[in-house]
């Protein structure tokens, strides 16, 4: 099995291949670049589930292996390495692999699903089209299995290139590349932050590998034993500076609060790019840095409260911006930064398997609920707003049924994937604020939100497929073909059966030994010790407590998080499961128009831009012109204007001259007078 | 004998050029630029060098020859390269290739003078970074202001007299303030030398410094000159405050000599930063680390917010060069291998981007007789190529990674980051990043509103795609940018190998 790992780079260079086809033959192919683009995903996922099996069939378990040296040099590192290697290397161990099966198989049916959702729309520019998705998959692809932080942080930024491209496609409007910078723009300032991150733990460290002996968690680690100082600060102080540095990147990508106003706007793109990259994939990669280097931040108490926090809230807050939402995408837009809110939530309480677990879940529901609503959006002839759906339900029953199994999963109803992980975040995130007022306030947080996706999942399900069909087009639907209804079938699988990867509650209950995934990433089946679940958690500085024993505690809270979730559900189909459903929103008053504005968080980030920077760059520029360019022409001006008056001296008239020449003659004598003391 | 074969290849070119039909120039001139360009290629694969050729390294393709005796001190014909100047002769001699293709299309007028031009002003840039002799470095110096103000007064825009006028006298001026204190520098340096060769100048400074002259002491006397060098230079790199030259020359001068102008031209300048002020003056860098750093920052924050009040395309990416040019300053200061020699690379990397930035530019311009912002958008609908390859240029300028100006500003950050030599560097290196947010910013503001959105056109013509000799030259810029930035070793070693012994003169080795 460990020889299947030879193969590893294959798994990101054939969707490379597949962008290098689409870009220079697409517009001569067959379908346009669709072709070599399912091929290759379909390979890296075949390799992708190979990597699974040579991982828990290996000896060692992991594949750790440097490709080549991007750049090498000497530099003063802080704590007193004299060298450092940039390299590019592979690291896949049980995190990596699972994560490289999860992203090339949604990129896998993301391909599949655009033969009909773009193919058959007769769509312009789609050579472009698959080549952003090669050169999305690729670069993500490499991102997960990236074996420093350095090269992580590379294939972030060309993962933010494919989503502004992306975003950016139908370019002949005007709304669709403004979306794309805006994406572009407030994932780069989180990525400024970053890298300085990445600057700062290689001159520290003098190293930026992940994992290893010479890995920059493990030098973290023993700067914070030693007790020395790090750039004038104790080391972990310093560790902590560093990883909310880092985080700032992750903030950016996983959309998380106060940068999240890019993702909703990311709506712009194509749906099929949507469930890509701004659901299951690229928003991921935050997240899965987080994890990816979970044992830095697992050294700092005030790092991961703050991701805890920074989740929590996120996850309350965008859940109550869904709830006013009109347009289907927005809706899930904002479901998604609220679900990955979640996930900050389990990392940031040490709840590493809780966190991982529910990207994944989320990977699925989310993909397949993203391609239902494209699948949505064929049905309504590219109509998105749901007040003009509905009775989508009997016109369409695979789309209908497969979207009702991501819901519910989304919504965290038993035994749906989505209602495991989240249960299993939510009590992470309770046992440890039993004994940290903080993580209790994230946790309360985390806990409303239940309430909120409850309901505006079940708001979207019912406007959009039950009652009675609102205008002609929802009567009388689009059909949809295989492509669209195959991959939401598989998607429509897992996000029922996912669940039972972690059956955590269920474990604890009975004593079966079924939570494979903690065990997964355990390294129970392969990996390195020093990635493991049970490494990180003793690292983890947070104390746990209990209502009265561990099984009361977890009953109580899975059954507030699910009692909640339904309450929600319940409220919807309350208000929205009927013939002919209206808004509702005169109850909601002025909350109404807060929650419309998106709590004014747009306003605020685009006068930053536009009414403080721009007018700033304005002021500069005319001081520019005026003052500084306007002293060089001062002197231009002073030097002509000086020549032109003592030019007036060449009159041409003999006289004139022969006067000067007597004038300075005297002149020059009284001088020499004067030096020579002729007159004392 | 190199270096003389390339110089003479170039020159005799120029005037075979200068006296060839119009009609056959443009091709005439890029035949002829092969060789320089070959040539080029071939000293890249057979440098045999090692070492800083200022402080007694091994010299590739070496050639002295001793000239003039003026009083006591030689002056030599003295040639020769290192890990640091080989690189920018090879930028130089590609980057004058392509700039010839891409004037095919907008030069009409006096072709035969415009090419030969071309030619002596690359014959004059390689003898820039070839030269080891004051007197002989300084009359290639001189030497490039005359054609590069030829090109914008005669083939340049509406206010090309008054541009190609501030170009000239203000970096004359700097010149002379350049040349005075180095004067005086040989002078104060007394028996210590006996020639203009550079790498003596330099050992006489390192091991003895100046000694007292005309009643000042030595030390005095080395950081004045100091600073006069630096601001000598400093115009040409440019920093602000000397960088209101630059913005007028970009608007003004034609496509090519705006390549060559932010390609090799401004390059110039930092590497006579490297060359004299840095590798000379250690002490005195050291002592004036906190102010230059300063400026650097100053140069990339300000210089980055000029560029977002524009709405010529030509004057945003030429306040971006202001912006890119005070992250050298930054790495140069660091006095760290990855700082110095991220700097060195930054200026490659620069002049590739840079350079295909106002070609992209050029073609845009050639096809719509307009750069404003406002006047146009949608230009991805009629010219989807050469749209491409400005959006891939503009990423590369945002210092995208897996395109050379990442690892050049990664190399320069890391290494002002952690350096010794630089107080308060960890507070100086975020500073100085921010600019990877402005240019982000400014760059794609230009592209939402000119290539993207619904085509339209406020002047009055038919816009098609771009001709295959246009947008050649850019596919060859990108493929190198891409490829130094995939395998940044190609040349960061060779520049590492030449950076070492200068910071062994109290920088951190």
């Amino acid at each position: 099995m460990e020889g299947l790992f030879d193969y590893a780079p294959a798994i990101a260079l054939f969707p490379l291949a597949a962008f290098v086809i689409a870009l220079a033959f697409g517009p001569k192919l067959p379908k346009k670049g669709a072709i070599p683009g399912i091929v290759a995903t379909g390979g890296s996922l075949l390799l992708s589930l190979a990597m699974l099996a040579a991982v828990a069939g290996g000896e060692e378990g992991y594949y750790h292996e440097t490709l080549f040296t991007w750049a090498a040099g000497d530099a003063a590192g802080e704590i007193g390495t004299d060298a450092i290697e940039f390299t590019f290397g592979i690291l896949i161990d049980p995190l990596a692999a699972l994560m490289l099966v999860i992203v090339s198989l949604v990129a896998f049916l993301v391909h599949v699903f655009s033969l009909e959702y773009m193919n058959a729309e007769g769509e312009t520019g789609l050579p472009r089209y698959y080549a952003g998705l090669g050169l999305f998959t690729f670069s993500m692809l490499a991102f997960v299995y990236a074996d420093n932080l350095l090269m992580a942080f590379m294939f972030f930024e060309l993962v933010g290139l494919c989503s502004f491209l992306l975003i950016g496609f139908w370019f002949r409007t005007r709304s669709a590349p403004s979306a794309a910078k805006k994406a572009f723009l407030v994932t780069r300032f989180g990525d400024y932050f970053f890298l300085i991150g990445v600057v700062a733990i290689a001159a520290t460290f003098g190293t930026v590998q992940f994992a290893g002996e010479d890995s920059f968690v493990a030098a973290a680690a023993a700067a914070i034993d030693d007790g020395g100082q790090l750039f004038g600060f104790d080391a972990e102080t310093w560790v902590t500076i560093t990883g909310l540095l880092v985080l700032g990147g992750v903030i950016g990508k996983s959309a998380q609060f106060p940068l999240h106003t890019w993702l909703p706007d990311a709506m712009e793109g194509p749906t099929t790019v949507s469930a890509l990259i701004h659901a299951a994939t690229m928003v991921a990669a935050g997240v899965y840095l987080v994890a990816r280097m979970f044992g830095y931040y697992a050294l700092s108490p005030t790092a991961l409260a703050i991701i805890a926090f920074v989740g929590g809230f996120t996850a309350l807050f965008a859940a109550t911006m869904g709830v006013v939402k009109d347009d289907i995408k927005q809706v899930l837009a904002y479901s998604t930064i609220s679900q990955y809110g979640y996930m900050m939530l389990g990392l940031g309480v040490g709840g590493y398997v809780a966190g991982v677990f529910h990207l994944m879940n989320h990977a699925f529901f989310k993909a397949l609920l993203f391609l239902g609503s494209g699948a949505v959006i064929v049905l309504m002839h590219h109509e998105q707003d749901m007040w003009k759906m509905g009775g989508l339900k009997d016109k369409a029953p695979v789309t209908y049924y497969t979207f009702l199994a991501g819901a519910l999963a989304l919504a965290g109803i038993v035994p749906f994937s989505g209602f495991w992980s989240k249960d299993e975040i939510l009590y992470d995130a309770l046992i440890v604020g039993l004994e940290q007022p903080l993580i209790m306030a994230a946790y309360a947080m985390g806990l409303i939100a239940v309430f909120f996706t409850g309901f505006y999942t079940f708001r979207m399900v019912f406007l959009t497929f039950h009652g009675e069909p609102r205008t002609e087009t929802a009567e009388d639907p689009h059909s949809v073909g295989w492509a669209i209804k195959a991959p939401l079938l598989v998607l429509g699988v897992l996000a029922t059966v996912a669940g039972l990867a972690n059956l955590a509650p269920v474990a604890k209950l009975t004593g079966a030994e079924i939570s494979f995934l903690e065990y997964w990433l355990d390294g129970e089946y392969g990996g390195l010790e020093a990635l493991t679940y049970h490494s990180y958690h003793e690292t983890v500085p947070f104390e746990e407590g209990a209502i009265g024993s561990e099984t009361t505690t977890m009953l109580l809270g899975a059954g507030l998080s699910l009692g909640l979730a339904l309450a929600g559900a319940f409220t919807a189909h309350a208000l929205y499961n009927v013939p002919s459903p209206t808004r509702h929103t005169e109850k909601l008053g002025g909350a109404y128009d807060v929650l419309r504005s998106n709590y004014y968080q747009d306003e605020y980030q685009v006068w930053l831009a536009e009414g403080l920077t721009l007018p700033v760059a304005r002021a500069a520029d005319r001081f520019d012109q005026t003052v500084i360019d306007g002293a060089v022409d001062g002197v231009s001006s002073v030097s002509l204007f000086g020549g032109d008056r003592v030019k007036r001296i060449q009159s041409g008239i003999v006289t004139n001259y022969a006067a000067l020449l007597v004038a300075g003659f005297i002149a020059l004598l009284i001088v020499l007078g004067f030096l020579g003391g002729w007159f004392l | 004998m190199m270096i003389e074969a390339l110089l003479a290849v170039t020159l005799v070119g120029a005037l075979v050029t200068f006296v060839a039909p119009n009609r056959i120039a443009g091709k005439l001139a890029f035949a002829i630029s092969l060789l320089p360009a070959g040539l080029g290629l071939w000293l890249f694969s057979a440098f045999d060098g090692s070492g800083n050729a200022l402080l007694e390294g091994e010299l590739a393709f070496e050639s002295r020859v001793e000239w003039i005796q003026i009083g006591e001190y030689t002056v030599s014909w003295f040639v020769g390269l290192d890990g640091i100047s080989l690189p920018l002769v090879v930028l130089t001699t590609i980057l004058c290739t392509l700039a010839i293709v891409s004037s095919w299309t907008p030069i009409d007028d006096r072709e035969s003078q415009f090419y030969g031009l071309v030619l002596f002003i690359e014959a004059n840039l390689i003898g820039v970074f070839a030269a080891l002799d004051f007197f002989v470095w300084f009359i290639f110096w001189e030497a490039v202001l005359i054609p590069m103000y030829l090109l914008i007064g005669i083939w340049g825009g509406p206010r090309r007299k008054y541009a190609a006028i501030k170009f000239f006298v203000y970096t004359n001026v700097a010149s002379l303030l350049m040349f005075g204190a180095f004067i005086v520098l040989v002078f104060s340096l007394g028996d210590a030398v006996t020639s203009f060769a550079l790498p003596e100048i330099a050992t006489a400074m390192l091991e003895g410094g100046p000694e007292a002259f005309m009643g000042v002491a030595g030390s005095t006397i080395a950081a004045a000159v100091f600073v006069a060098m630096f601001v000598g230079f400093a115009v040409k790199v440019p920093v602000v405050p000397f960088h209101t030259w630059l913005p007028d020359a970009h608007v003004e001068a034609p496509t090519p000599a705006s390549v060559l102008l932010a390609g090799v031209l401004l390059k110039m300048g930092t590497y006579a930063l490297l060359r004299f002020n840095f590798t000379m003056f250690p002490e005195q860098a050291e002592a004036f680390a906190v102010p230059i750093a300063a400026i650097a920052v100053i140069s990339v924050i300000y210089g980055a917010m000029l560029a977002l009040a524009q709405t010529d395309l030509k004057r945003i990416v030429a306040y971006s060069s202001v912006s890119s040019m005070g992250y050298v300053i930054l790495g140069l200061i660091a006095y760290t291998q990855f700082g110095v020699g991220g700097a060195t690379f930054q200026m490659v990397s620069h002049g590739l981007i840079s350079g295909l930035m106002f070609m992209a530019v050029g073609v845009i311009y050639n096809a719509t007789h307009t750069r404003m912002v406002t006047d146009m958008s949608g230009m991805a609908d009629r010219m989807p190529v050469a749209v491409g390859i400005l959006v891939a240029g503009a990423f590369g300028y945002m210092g995208l990674p897996l395109m050379s100006g990442f690892f050049g500003e990664y190399a320069i950050f890391f290494g002002s980051f952690g350096s010794g030599r630089l107080p308060y560097s960890q507070v100086f290196t975020p500073l100085a990043m921010f600019g990877i947010v402005i240019v982000a910013g400014y760059l794609l503001f230009a592209l939402q509103r000119t290539v993207f959105g619904p085509y339209h056109l406020e002047t009055d013509y038919d816009v098609g795609r771009a001709p295959l000799h246009d947008v050649a030259p850019m596919f060859v810029l990108l493929a190198i940018i891409i490829a130094l930035g995939v395998a940044p070793e190609l040349i960061f070693e060779m520049i590492t190998d030449a950076v070492d012994p200068i910071l062994e003169n109290g920088g951190e080795l």
